[in-house]
This record gives C-alpha cells, sequence and structure tokens, in this order.
C-alpha cells in the first residue's frame, strides 16, 4: 500500500542556516507519526514543506500521492492542518469560521453544515457555537482550530504541537479525538516536544536535532533499545556535595543526572551499582530515603540522543511556551 | 470564482466597519474635499467627478490596505495560505472586498453630490461603469501597498502618501488643463486622473476619451493586480 507521506532528502535552507537537513522517512498511511525535537530542531519548518506553505530548498516530499511542490494545491485539498497558533479569525464565531472554511475547501453548503455541527459537538463547543472566537479560552480556541482542520474530511492531519500550553482537560480531549480519528483510518502526523504525548499517541517516532533526524522508530523499539541499561533511582535524606562525581565514579555507571532530590543513576549492572550506593551511603553518613529501578521511558531515549538533560528539556518546553506567548501578542 | 467570493464576503464581514476604515477610507477624504471646496465656487462637472473619484479611491484601496497587514500581523492570512487556492485567487478575492466597499461609497456620494448640486448625470450607465472601473484599480492599489510592507500604520501612511499628490494632480480640484505642462504630464501617470474624466465625459456627455480613459484603469488594474500578486506570495513564503 502507498505511503502517507514519503520524504526523500529534505532540505531547508534560510541563507547559511540549514533548517532542515536531508530528511528522509515515510509515513504509513493509518499511521500516527510524531516528530519530536527540541524547540528550533526543525519540526515547524518540516510541517511547512509537507503542507506547501514552504518550497523545498532541495528534496522531495509526497503526500497523500501528491508532490508537495508541483501538486501543493492538491496537497491542500487533501490535508488538515493545526498550526501552534490560532490562525482562525476572532470576529467570527466558531460556528461562522467552520463554514468559511468548509466553502474555502469547496464543501457544499449541506455537507459543511451537518460536519460543522458534528465536530463541534464532538469537541463539546456545540453550546458555545454562536460565541466570538475572541471570547474563547486557549484550549477552546486550539479545539475551534482542529474542528476546522476536519470540514474537508482530510486523508492526512497535520498537528504542530497540538497541546502546547493547554490545560490538562483540553489536552486530554484532543489526543482523545486523535486516537479516534486515527481509529478511523486518517493518517496523523504530529510534531510535539512534549514526551508522554508522543509515547503515548505514536505508532512511530522521529527524534531530530538540529534539522537531522537521529533516531527513528516505535516509541517501544526505541526504548527496547535502551534496554541494556537500568535506570537507578536514589533519593538520600541530604546533599553531600560531590556526590555526583562520586557515583559517576563506579565503572558500572553509564550516566548520572539529577531529577529534583533525586538521582538517576544510568547504569549496565544494577546489582554492583546498588551495593556501591549503600557502600556510598555509610561512608558519607547519609540515609537512602528511596531506591527504585526503572525500565528506559521514552525521555531517556530522547534525553540519550539529543544530549538534553531533564533540565534542559525543561527550559526549552518553557522558551517556546514564551514565544507563542510573544506571537499571540504581537 | 467562488473562493474568491468568499474571501471577499468574509473581508467585508470583518473590516468594513472597523474604525481605521472610517478614519482612512472616509473621515480624510472628507476633510481634504471640504478643506479645499469650502468657500470656492465649484462648477458641479468639476466637483462631482472629482469627489467621486477621491472617494472611490480612498475607499477602495482603504480595505485591504487594513485587512492585510491585520491578517500578516495575526496570522490569520495563513488560513488562506494552507487552503486549496492559488495566490491569485487569494488577491481577486481581497480585490472583491475593496471593490464593492469602493462602489457602494462612490454611488452614495455621487447620488448625494448631484442631489445638492441639482446637477445631471447624462450618462449613468457609463458613470457607474466608470466607478467599476476605478475601484478596480485602486482596490488592487491597496493590496499592492499592503503585501509590499508589513505593519499597518506604515501601509496607511504609505497609501496616504501615494493618494495625496494623486488628488491634487488627477483633475480632483483643479482641471488637468489647468496644470502647467510638466505637471499634467505626470498627472496621466496615475490611475485617478483616467476615473476623474471618465465620470467627467459620463456627466456631460461621453466621447471616445471615456473610451480610453476606462481601458487605461482596466490596464492599472491589471498590472497592479499582477504586482500585488507576486509581492505578496514572495513577502507570506517562508
Amino acid at each position: 500500500m502507498e505511503n502517507a507521506i514519503e520524504v526523500s532528502s529534505l532540505t531547508k535552507r534560510y541563507g547559511h542556516v540549514t533548517a532542515v537537513n536531508a530528511m528522509s522517512f515515510q509515513v504509513a498511511r493509518g499511521e500516527v507519526f510524531g516528530l519530536l525535537g527540541p524547540n528550533g530542531a526543525g519540526k515547524t519548518t518540516t510541517i511547512r514543506m509537507l503542507t506547501g506553505l514552504t518550497k523545498p530548498t532541495t528534496g522531495t516530499a509526497k503526500v497523500a500521492g501528491r508532490d508537495c511542490v508541483r501538486e501543493s494545491l492538491a496537497v491542500k485539498q487533501r490535508i488538515g492542518i493545526v498550526s501552534e497558533v490560532s490562525n482562525l479569525y476572532n470576529e467570527m464565531s466558531a460556528w461562522d469560521n467552520l463554514m468559511f472554511i468548509g466553502e474555502l475547501y469547496g464543501v457544499d453548503k449541506p455537507t459543511r453544515t451537518a460536519k460543522a455541527k458534528e465536530l463541534l459537538k464532538v469537541f463539546q463547543l456545540y453550546e458555545r457555537r454562536n460565541n466570538r472566537l475572541g471570547t474563547y479560552s486557549k484550549g477552546m480556541k486550539r479545539r475551534v482550530r482542529i474542528a476546522a482542520a476536519l470540514v474537508h474530511n482530510p486523508e492526512v492531519l497535520f498537528l504542530d504541537e497540538p497541546t502546547s500550553g493547554l490545560d490538562v482537560q483540553s489536552s486530554r480531549l484532543i489526543r482523545l479525538i486523535v486516537r479516534e480519528l486515527n481509529r478511523k483510518g486518517t493518517t496523523v502526523f504530529l510534531t510535539t516536544h512534549y514526551i508522554e504525548e508522543a509515547d503515548e499517541l505514536c505508532n512511530k517516532v522521529a527524534i531530530i536535532r538540529e534539522g537531522r533526524i537521529i533516531a527513528e522508530d516505535s516509541p517501544e523499539k526505541l526504548k527496547a533499545s535502551l534496554q541494556s541499561e537500568r535506570i537507578l533511582e536514589v533519593a538520600f535524606n541530604k546533599d553531600v556535595p560531590g556526590l555526583e562525581a562520586l557515583l559517576r565514579a563506579n565503572g558500572s555507571v553509564v550516566d548520572v543526572s539529577r531529577q529534583g532530590a533525586k538521582y538517576h543513576i544510568h547504569t549496565t549492572n544494577a546489582s554492583i551499582v546498588v551495593k556501591e550506593v549503600a557502600q556510598l551511603a555509610s561512608l558519607n553518613d547519609l540515609e537512602i530515603v528511596s531506591i527504585n529501578t526503572k525500565q528506559p521511558s521514552l525521555e531517556d531515549v530522547f534525553v540519550k540522543y539529543t544530549g538534553l538533560d531533564a533540565v534542559q528539556l525543561e527550559r526549552l518546553e518553557l522558551l517556546g511556551a514564551a514565544k507563542v506567548g510573544v506571537r499571540r501578542g504581537a | 470564482m467562488g473562493k474568491a467570493l468568499c474571501i471577499a464576503k468574509k473581508d467585508a464581514r470583518i473590516y468594513y466597519f472597523k474604525p481605521q476604515i472610517f478614519g482612512f477610507g472616509i473621515l480624510i477624504p472628507a476633510f481634504v474635499y471640504l478643506s479645499f471646496s469650502l468657500g470656492r465656487e465649484i462648477p458641479p462637472d468639476l466637483l462631482v467627478p472629482g469627489l467621486v473619484g477621491m472617494v472611490s479611491l480612498f475607499g477602495a484601496s482603504s480595505i485591504e490596505g487594513v485587512a492585510i497587514p491585520i491578517e500578516r500581523q495575526t496570522g490569520t492570512y495563513e488560513l488562506l495560505q494552507i487552503a486549496p487556492i492559488s495566490t491569485a485567487t487569494i488577491i481577486f478575492g481581497k480585490s472583491l472586498a475593496g471593490i464593492a466597499f469602493g462602489i457602494v461609497l462612490s454611488l452614495f456620494t455621487a447620488l448625494g453630490s448631484a442631489l445638492l448640486t441639482q446637477s445631471q448625470i447624462t450618462s449613468p450607465l457609463l458613470f457607474v461603469i466608470g466607478v467599476v472601473f476605478g475601484s478596480f484599480a485602486f482596490s488592487a492599489l491597496g493590496i499592492l501597498v499592503a503585501a509590499a510592507i508589513r505593519d499597518m500604520p506604515t501601509v496607511t501612511i504609505s497609501l496616504t502618501a501615494l493618494r495625496l499628490p494623486m488628488i491634487f494632480i488627477g483633475g480632483v480640484f483643479v482641471p488637468i488643463h489647468a496644470l502647467p505642462p510638466w505637471l499634467s504630464l505626470i498627472s496621466y501617470l496615475t490611475p485617478l486622473t483616467y476615473l476623474v474624466d471618465a465620470l467627467r465625459e459620463a456627466m456631460v456627455g461621453p466621447t471616445m476619451s471615456l473610451v480610453i480613459d476606462l481601458i487605461a484603469l482596466a490596464v492599472w488594474f491589471a498590472i497592479l493586480q499582477a504586482l500585488a500578486a507576486i509581492v505578496l506570495k514572495r513577502r507570506t513564503e517562508l
């Protein structure tokens, strides 16, 4: 069966800066594919090239069997796009926005009326359909945006950071709807820097950094690639300067990172390290408050491949939220 | 055509009643005209075409001069870019919004000024055709300026800087033949000159000159529309 998305050596340069560097991947029909990476990694540029909004410098991309450059209008007719920042009209109601978009996509009036009604009900917005969009919360606007991208029944749905900066209820509803859409056969391509989201939703994930794919597989296989490692999570009753260096000194310790009061010790031999930790605690007059072994998560995979630690990840996410705020305020 | 109309309807609904349109599309031409005409005896065949031409220029060019910068700033222009429609269709739809506004405003002005001066329009149909052609050209002018410049204050200032000299040399207050020869030559490089002349011809009795005026306005529209499409595509593609 033909792939929903086929990308070959896709590159985008802005002057001397290479935003996307020779990217190649395929997304099978009916798959949920996640492009995972920190802000500035090239996720949005990739989506813009796949949706015909930006011309690649070199390389080719096909979506729904059509070339993204030569047949961009045919591609646009077959896809739905939900960008990170709302691009709907605040002066119009949710209903009028959906009807306008339906008309732009050439959906006849009875069909778009029925579809808008159905979608607004699914997204729990039907009661407020006649209110101006400007009066909606951020989460409600995002839901209308997704509904708007579905009015013409797209084959492929592109979601750029679908739940970024949203409240828990809206995020949960959006994830639920993405799963439901996929169950009905829609191919979903999403970018996110929320690792749990990619783990929960995607059949396949590509991790990118500086415009390059550095790992690509199913979340389970990516996690399995770190199976030789175990993570020992230890919390002590107090801080000792240089403890991290002492933990690293052990030959079977691969890496040590600190997350709050806990140390995450990546090791190839957990039983030796447990003994070492107990010895270290005794020598330094420390009490072990808790100690657990963990399976590697997708976040651990992400950290391994991107080289970013949890604190850097958190900073990047905050930076992303701040950028969105500035763009909205502009 | 259906998709262009859909864009035009949306723009009409959102932007016709924006305060900026009232200010830059209606108040400024009204004040300019009053400040130059009050206390002067202006014959109706100069007043009516001049006033209607000026209103058409300001009205038709203001809509997209306001709409496009707002849409580019708020990101709503992207909604049109991601839809399966060409840039030419987007531009044409946007032109239609300015054209309709220019036509309605101009015809109301024509009716009011003709009634006030108790003057007659010899060929009302040709007068309306002139207004339509003029609104097409001026709407495209508004889109071109809005496409070339990103923020709204600079767009409105630039549009005003273009429109005011056009008024002074376009036969609105002073007939072209009364201008110094070098200035009258320059006046033929602006679309307003052809509209004012076409409207005057329709008012006093049309000659072949009106056909030339209409052709000139159509050429202006085609050039401005094509330039607007090129510039907007370049400026909005990342």
